[in-house]
Formats: structure tokens, C-alpha cells, sequence
């Protein structure tokens, strides 16, 4: 049993006593708290203080109408269901009281099982229309703070290279500025770099979250996919004296978008790279198993904390620790890898030990020869 | 004035703290930094500037704003109320858009108000006026 504080309320306008009297019983068995009146000019104040759920108004009342009640229930709040009972069920009056914005009617008499099935209705649908505009306002929320924090990414950087570009300027040759001035042009340029970055991943984020993209089945050969990365990381790999090794099984091919796949492991081994540590290394191994293939991407790196792992392929969520604190990244990597992971069908996960390293492991669709024959 | 003044940087963008340090130091500022707020209150206590450049916005959050409210009100930085500071934003476009300038906000209103990038001219002048009224 409900507390009287969570019980939904109904107000209920009849011009007649009987009319009222057997609907507060009715619903009032059925755990509504119900409130009468007899006109619409004290319903109206009644659904203005007591901000009911749910309305059961009658059509024809002497002074203020049924239709006149309906729009002004509506003017105190839209999204209150009203329920109209109407004396004469003609078609007519019913419709002209739904096209008032009327949830449903009932024609008299009725019973009580009628009145309960009808009002329960009614509260099923505002429940859903609450909850359909409490998606929308979260939607609404998590695109502002997305623009937001992207702004934020980029103004922070632009705001940097204009600082030192001014400095530059002001200072002109004063000997203070002589020596530091290759220094500063250097770290513009790389803000720069990581601002180009920042820009095509949030557009590759959105490309795979606009409709179409991500659905082509190719025919993806992994060991061709990751020996074209190995070749663009192998001098930053070796610059940061990290060795780069592969196992892949023959005829290792998904099912999968190219572009996609390519971007995903792009992804996978640059990080497993930039968090390394000297004379470490990243080993990207696959498997084959009921119509999977099973891709691991290994490092012996860093290691992600605990307690980040929930976040970490969250968009913008970044490590932020003593072991990260020279890295620099968009936040965006891993939130692109889930997204296009999940467009061809698959699962990504990772386990990480401090100081150990970190094992992403990605599970796509396999590539079977008769999708070749059906194509 | 016989003593140099000191100026605190309180941001967490390591290129704007060299930029400025460097417009400062040339103009003859002693500079300190702190990379956050935490860190800031520190420097406040070990090396107190004269002025504080405070920018609103670090890690994502307005700690800015609690800087403020802490060396204004908190008992331990009593000693160092009179310090001014002005407050650096990159998200407002102009002091008057800014919530730390609203009327409703006196308790963390800063004695000044600054858009990043900063305009050169104007910063230089606001510190001369800054410095020399704290030194008075």
C-alpha cells in the first residue's frame, strides 16, 4: 500500500452530486486521492492548488462548459490528462472534446470498471509523456555540455598560441625573447597539431554516429590492416623504443567496415605506443572462435587505474595522473573505438594492471566465404 | 617602489604560464605559477605576490571561483586578504557576460576582469595601476 504523499491525485468536476460522489468511491477503492467540485470555476482553482495527475470533467455543467474547462486545465499545466463524461454520446460533442486536447471519453452511464480502465490509460500516458520529455531534456543537457567542452578544448590551445604569437610581437627583439623564441614556435606548432587532431576525431565521432556510415560488410584482411599501421607508428615507436610484434592466425579477415576497422586499431595501437614505457612493447594478437575473431592489442605500459576503467571510453574522459601529465590527447580515441566497434557488431574491453600495462581486446564478426557468394 | 613585484599565475595551461611569465619578467615583474588552485593557495602562502592572475576555469571546472572565495573568507588567508586579483576567462566574451562580475556574486568578485588572450597594453597598464595602489 502506497503512502498518501505518492498517491496520484484526481480532480474530479460534476454538476452532479450522485455523479460526483460515485466516482470518488470508485477511484478512492483504487488508491487514487480524489477531490470534487461542482463547477468549473472552483475545479479550476481546485487543479490549480492541488496540481492533479489526471481530470474527469463533465461536458454539460451550467456556467463554465466542459470544452471551456478543458483549455483552461491545459493553460495551468499540458500535460494533464482530462477525461470528459458526457451525458449525450453523440459523436460529436466526444470529438469536439478530444480535438480540445481531451485524453479519452467516457459516455454515461458507465461502469466502474470503465471509469478505472480509462483512468488507469490516462496515467500510463502521461507517465510516458513525463518520461519521453525528461529523455529529451537529458538530451538536451548532454548536447550542451558536449559543445561546451568542446569549445572549451579548443579555445584553451587557440588561446595559448595567441598568447605567445602576442608575446612574440610585443617583445620584438628584446634579448629576453631571442632564446626562447624557437622554443614557443615549436609549441605553438604542436598545439596546433593536437587542435587538427582534436577536429578530425570529433568529426569521425560523428560520422559514425550519423546514420549509414559503419554498415558496409567488406572483406578486411587484419594482418594487412595492422602491418600498414606498424609501418606509419614504427618511427615513433622506435623513437620511443617501443618494439612492435604481431601474431595473427591465416586467413584472419572480419566482416567489417575498412575505413572503420582501420581507425579502430589506429586507435588501439597509438595509445598502446604513447602509454608505453622504454624498451617495452605492443603486441596485437587475434583468434578465431565460433565465428569471431578475437583481437588482442597489449601494451607494457602505464596501466589504467581501477577506478577509471568505467569512464574510459567515455568521449572526453581522459587519465588524468602523475603517469599521464606529459601525454596529451583528445579523449576522444576510445570513445571513437566502442562506437565504431559496436556499428559492426562487436564487443570491446580492456584489463589493466598499474605499472603492467593494459590488454584492449576487440571481438568482430568473422568473414565467412559465403558472404562472398551472397554479395 | 623599492621591492620588484611579485605576480602569481594561477592557470593550468603551462603555454599561457611561459608567454606571460616571459611578458612579465621583461617588464621587470618577479613571476611565480601555480597549475592549479590547490597549488595556488600554496605559492599564496609560501611567496605572497602582490597581485594574483587567476583564470577561472581549470580542469573543466570553475575553480576559480572557489580560489577567490577562499582567500577572501577562509580564516587561514586572512592575512592575505588585500590581495588583488584579477580573474582570466576564455569562455566570456566580455567582463560584463561574466558571472564573476554580476552583482549577485560579490563574495567572489574579483578586482578585476580579463579576456584570454590578454591584450598586452591593457594587462601592463591594469598591473601598474594594481601594484602601485597595493604598495601605496
Amino acid at each position: 500500500m502506497s503512502s498518501p504523499a505518492e498517491r496520484e491525485t484526481i480532480v474530479v468536476i460534476d454538476d452532479d452530486y450522485a455523479m460526483r460522489l460515485s466516482c470518488r468511491k470508485i477511484l478512492e477503492k483504487s488508491g487514487f486521492n480524489v477531490e470534487t467540485f461542482e463547477d468549473g470555476v472552483q475545479g479550476l482553482e481546485g487543479v490549480a492548488r492541488l496540481k492533479p495527475g489526471l481530470v474527469v470533467v463533465d461536458l454539460k455543467m451550467p456556467g463554465m462548459s466542459g470544452l471551456e474547462v478543458i483549455g483552461r486545465v491545459h493553460a495551468i499545466d499540458p500535460d494533464i490528462i482530462l477525461v470528459v463524461i458526457t451525458g449525450y454520446a453523440t459523436i460529436d460533442t466526444a470529438v469536439e472534446a478530444m480535438k480540445t486536447g481531451a485524453y479519452d471519453f467516457l459516455p454515461k452511464p458507465f461502469a466502474p470498471d470503465e471509469l478505472r480502465l480509462i483512468v488507469n490509460r490516462g496515467f500510463e500516458r502521461r507517465r510516458l509523456v513525463l518520461e519521453g520529455r525528461q529523455y529529451e531534456v537529458e538530451r538536451a543537457l548532454l548536447k550542451r555540455r558536449f559543445i561546451t567542452f568542446v569549445s572549451h578544448q579548443l579555445q584553451t590551445p587557440l588561446v595559448a598560441v595567441h598568447q605567445y604569437l602576442d608575446v612574440l610581437k610585443h617583445l620584438g627583439d628584446h634579448p629576453d625573447v631571442a632564446e626562447k623564441r624557437e622554443e614557443w614556435i615549436h609549441r605553438c606548432l604542436q598545439r596546433i597539431e593536437a587542435m587538427q587532431v582534436m577536429v578530425k576525431e570529433w568529426l569521425e565521432l560523428s560520422a559514425v554516429e550519423s546514420e549509414g556510415f559503419a554498415r558496409s560488410r567488406d572483406r578486411v584482411d587484419l594482418k594487412v590492416v595492422i602491418a600498414d599501421i606498424f609501418a606509419a607508428y614504427q618511427p615513433h615507436a622506435e623513437a620511443a623504443q617501443v618494439s612492435l610484434e604481431s601474431d595473427l592466425p591465416d586467413g584472419c579477415s572480419v566482416a567489417g567496415d575498412r575505413h572503420c576497422v582501420a581507425v579502430l586499431f589506429d586507435n588501439l595501437i597509438a595509445n598502446a605506443v604513447k602509454y608505453n614505457r622504454p624498451g617495452g612493447k605492443v603486441t596485437v594478437g587475434a583468434e578465431i572462435q565460433s565465428g569471431e575473431v578475437r583481437i588482442s592489442v597489449a601494451d607494457t605500459g602505464i596501466g589504467i587505474p581501477e577506478k577509471y576503467i568505467p569512464f574510459l571510453f567515455d568521449e572526453f574522459f581522459r587519465v588524468r595522473d602523475e603517469a599521464t601529465r606529459n601525454t596529451s590527447g583528445s579523449g576522444l580515441g576510445l570513445a571513437i573505438c566502442r562506437k565504431v566497434t559496436a556499428e559492426m557488431g562487436g564487443q570491446i574491453t580492456v584489463e589493466s594492471k598499474v605499472e603492467e600495462g593494459s590488454v584492449f581486446r576487440v571481438s568482430l564478426p568473422a568473414w565467412r566465404q559465403k558472404e562472398s557468394n551472397a554479395a | 617602489m623599492s621591492v620588484v613585484p611579485k605576480v602569481l599565475i594561477v592557470d593550468d595551461d603551462q603555454d599561457f604560464r611561459a608567454s606571460v611569465r616571459a611578458l612579465l619578467e621583461s617588464h621587470g615583474y618577479r613571476v611565480l605559477e601555480a597549475e592549479s588552485g590547490h597549488e595556488g593557495l600554496r605559492k599564496v602562502a609560501d611567496d605572497t605576490p602582490d597581485v594574483i592572475l587567476l583564470d577561472i576555469m581549470m580542469e573543466s571546472s570553475v575553480e576559480g571561483y572557489g580560489i577567490t572565495h577562499s582567500l577572501r573568507y577562509r580564516d587561514e588567508f586572512a592575512a592575505y586578504r588585500g590581495i588583488p586579483i584579477i580573474m582570466v576567462s576564455s569562455i566570456e566574451k566580455s567582463p560584463d557576460d561574466s558571472y564573476a562580475m554580476s552583482p549577485e556574486v560579490e563574495m567572489i568578485r574579483p578586482d578585476a576582469y580579463l579576456t584570454k588572450p590578454l591584450d598586452i597594453d591593457k594587462f601592463l597598464k591594469l598591473l601598474r595601476e594594481v601594484t602601485s595602489s597595493a604598495h601605496v
